[in-house]
């Protein structure tokens, strides 16, 4: 009879890892020898992972931009990239293709909803406090921060990529209006539309453009600079609510754990098994990542498939009339999350007595520019203490969440009167007023 | 000694090499992708026989024009909103007034309006309110040499005054 060889160390039996570990040498076990979960820690401490603290934005931001991933690749195969063809290539997928309707309605309403979670992101992440750093020696968090506010603009670069593609009169107008912005830079603007839109004209060139940007460009650097910010949330020890429980609580007595192997900060400072410890460290403060967190990561992340699969059914995608470059619908409008910056560009035209400054240099290019500067150097900006780190509205940030809370506020004003109060001519009309009856053409 | 010189030499030109190929690679690339050439649509348009131009105003959508015809004077005017560029329409005004025009009379028959921002130009381009920058363009008009067809010349403004005398 053969012998059995030795048991060798890595070896597995087993035909997958374990999510129901036995023990905590188990829970550990099934991050390091899996790939998709390699990144997490080991154990996260209880407070971290409450539903109430950081609302799981982050990861239903990065459920929408998987659920778009999936949606976009049966759209990849049906839709063709050309002037002649993309606007009916639509109209298959919406009125022809099995299930098209829906398919292109979940993708266009992730799309939208991940413009509006990674907002919301950015906000929880503002009001927590959250780009600071607390206990920690070298944490760095505020270069999350600023790799955030990177995955903000390419996420709302993506979206507009995507709203030229059905190329009917919305996206195509849409899109003129866009890029006729960059033309107001002083003396680089033209050959910076020219570079954008591949030419001096929106045509196939720019249809190319934006479609291999769409595809391919933009997602991928979402999905490396999204592998980044896991890892920076990694390397400064877990999100910044762990280092207020550290800070705050008392350190207390707890008997010596024998099987801890990891803690959650155990790579960034110091080396377990402690006597004296910090509530992080103390064994009924922290769970094993691997059932706990992971199942709270997945409940994000199929509820938010689930719910964008629902509304997909109710809500339809608009497809307007082919592309016309010699029509301009009237009132044209900008896509939604770009109505505030419409609405400035058309109220900020200066005339200085026979100098006149173009409300799209002023509107379009430095007003954003200055938001876009200020947002990334917050964090170097906020003067707040230590203490601030991780909590929800803290007293020594009161007017700075001001500031952020007018400018919020001001933005959406913006995009209301942007989509409900500009009609025809762009003119005022109250949401209860009926617009005039025009003649749509000339 | 002499090994670790050369190693550390290898290493650097290893590292050279890669980091300029890799730049290079980058540089054509992103080069490949400014134009070149542009196929624009050619700057003098050839819009038909002035007879067939009636009294008042004529959209051309194609050149994105308004040409004007009153007696046997012409003169274009461009739709291209100065603002962000999208195209005004016309609205006939309920009586046409005669102003003076560069010197000459010329009767205001319309009004233009840009659907985008809402920017609102007389009937000789001169932006009166919303965020355009400055007056619409006027762009000189000649008649062909060969079959006598009215002629717009896109890439030459000219000033207020201008009117082709047919
Ligand atoms: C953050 C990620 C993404 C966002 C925000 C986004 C956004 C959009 C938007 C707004 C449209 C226009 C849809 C419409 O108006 O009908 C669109 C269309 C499209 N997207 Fe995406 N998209 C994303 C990712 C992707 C990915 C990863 C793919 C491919 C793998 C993709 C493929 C397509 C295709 C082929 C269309 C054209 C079909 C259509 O217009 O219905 N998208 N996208
Ligand atoms: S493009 Fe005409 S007002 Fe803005």
């Amino acid at each position: 009879m053969a012998q059995q060889p030795p048991e060798a160390p890595g070896v597995r039996s087993r035909r997958f890892w374990s999510l129901r570990p036995r023990s905590d040498r188990d829970a550990g076990d099934a991050i390091t020898s899996n790939f998709l979960l390699h990144a997490m820690p080991a154990k996260v401490s209880n407070a971290s992972m409450a539903w109430t603290y950081s609302f799981w934005l982050g990861t239903i931001t990065a459920a929408l931009f998987l659920l778009l991933v999936l949606s976009g690749l049966p759209l990849l195969f049906l839709y063709v990239p050309s002037v002649e063809r993309a606007y009916q290539s639509v109209k298959d997928i919406e009125y022809v293709v099995s299930f098209g309707k829906w398919l292109r309605a979940v993708h266009r309403v992730a799309a939208h909803g991940m413009v509006i979670a990674v907002v919301f992101h950015l906000a929880r992440v503002f009001f927590t406090g959250a780009y600071k750093n607390g206990v920690g020696r070298n944490q760095h968090r505020e270069w999350n921060w600023v790799i955030g506010v990177v995955l903000l603009l390419l996420t709302l670069f993506l979206s507009f990529t995507g709203y030229l593609l059905p190329w009917d009169q919305l996206a195509f107008w849409a899109v003129t209006v866009g890029t006729n912005i960059a033309s107001a830079i002083p003396w680089v603007g033209p050959s910076v539309r020219e570079l954008l839109i591949g030419g001096r004209e929106i045509e196939q060139a720019t249809l190319i453009r934006f479609y291999v940007l769409h595809i391919v460009v933009l997602p991928g650097a979402v999905a490396a600079l999204f592998g980044y910010h896991m890892w920076r949330v990694r390397k400064d020890g877990g999100l910044a609510r762990a280092d207020r429980e550290e800070q705050l609580e008392t350190p207390r007595t707890v008997p010596p754990t024998p099987t801890k192997t990891y803690t959650l900060l155990g790579v960034a400072r110091g080396t377990a098994p402690t006597v004296t410890a910090k509530t992080l460290i103390a064994a009924d403060t922290t769970v094993n990542a691997v059932p706990d967190l992971v199942r709270r990561a997945l409940i994000a992340t199929l509820g938010t498939i689930a719910l964008i699969s629902i509304l997909a059914v109710f809500i339809a995608s608009p497809l307007e009339e082919p592309a016309n470059p010699l029509i301009t619908p009237n009132p044209a409008k900008a896509p939604w999350y770009f109505l505030w910056l419409q609405e400035i560009v058309t109220d900020t035209t200066i005339h200085l007595g026979s100098f006149t400054i173009n409300g799209a240099f002023i509107g379009g290019v430095i007003l954003p520019g200055l938001l876009i500067g200020v947002l990334t150097l917050w964090p170097w900006l906020d003067r707040s203490p230590r203490e601030a780190t991780g909590e929800w509205f803290h007293p020594a940030r009161r007017t700075q969440n001001l500031v952020f809370i007018v400018v919020m506020v001001a933005i959406l004003l913006l995009t209301y009167i942007g989509m409900e109060m500009r009609g025809p001519y762009w003119e005022f009309f109250w949401p209860w007023e009926t617009w005039p009856s025009l003649p749509s053409r000339i | 000694m002499g090994g670790t010189d050369r190693r550390d030499f290898l290493i650097k030109l290893g590292t050279g090499a890669g980091a300029c190929a890799l730049g290079a690679q980058g540089v054509a690339s992103l080069r490949s992708l400014a134009p070149n050439v542009s196929y624009d649509a050619p700057t003098t348009v050839k819009l038909g026989p002035p007879a067939e131009f009636s009294d008042g105003l004529k959209f051309l959508a194609d050149e994105r024009l308004f040409i004007f015809r009153n007696g046997n004077t012409f003169h274009a005017v461009s739709a291209v909103c100065t603002h962000l560029g999208c195209t005004v329409r016309a609205e006939a005004l309920p009586k046409p007034e005669t102003v003076d025009v560069g010197g000459s009379p010329l009767q205001l028959t319309h009004q233009f309006s840009c659907p985008c921002h809402g920017s609102h130009y007389t009937g000789d381009g001169v932006n009166t309110s919303g965020p355009a920058p400055k007056p619409l363009s006027w762009y000189r008009l000649s008649v062909a040499a060969d079959d006598g067809q009215l002629v717009v010349d896109l890439a030459e403004e000219v000033g207020r005054d201008f009117r082709l005398t047919v």
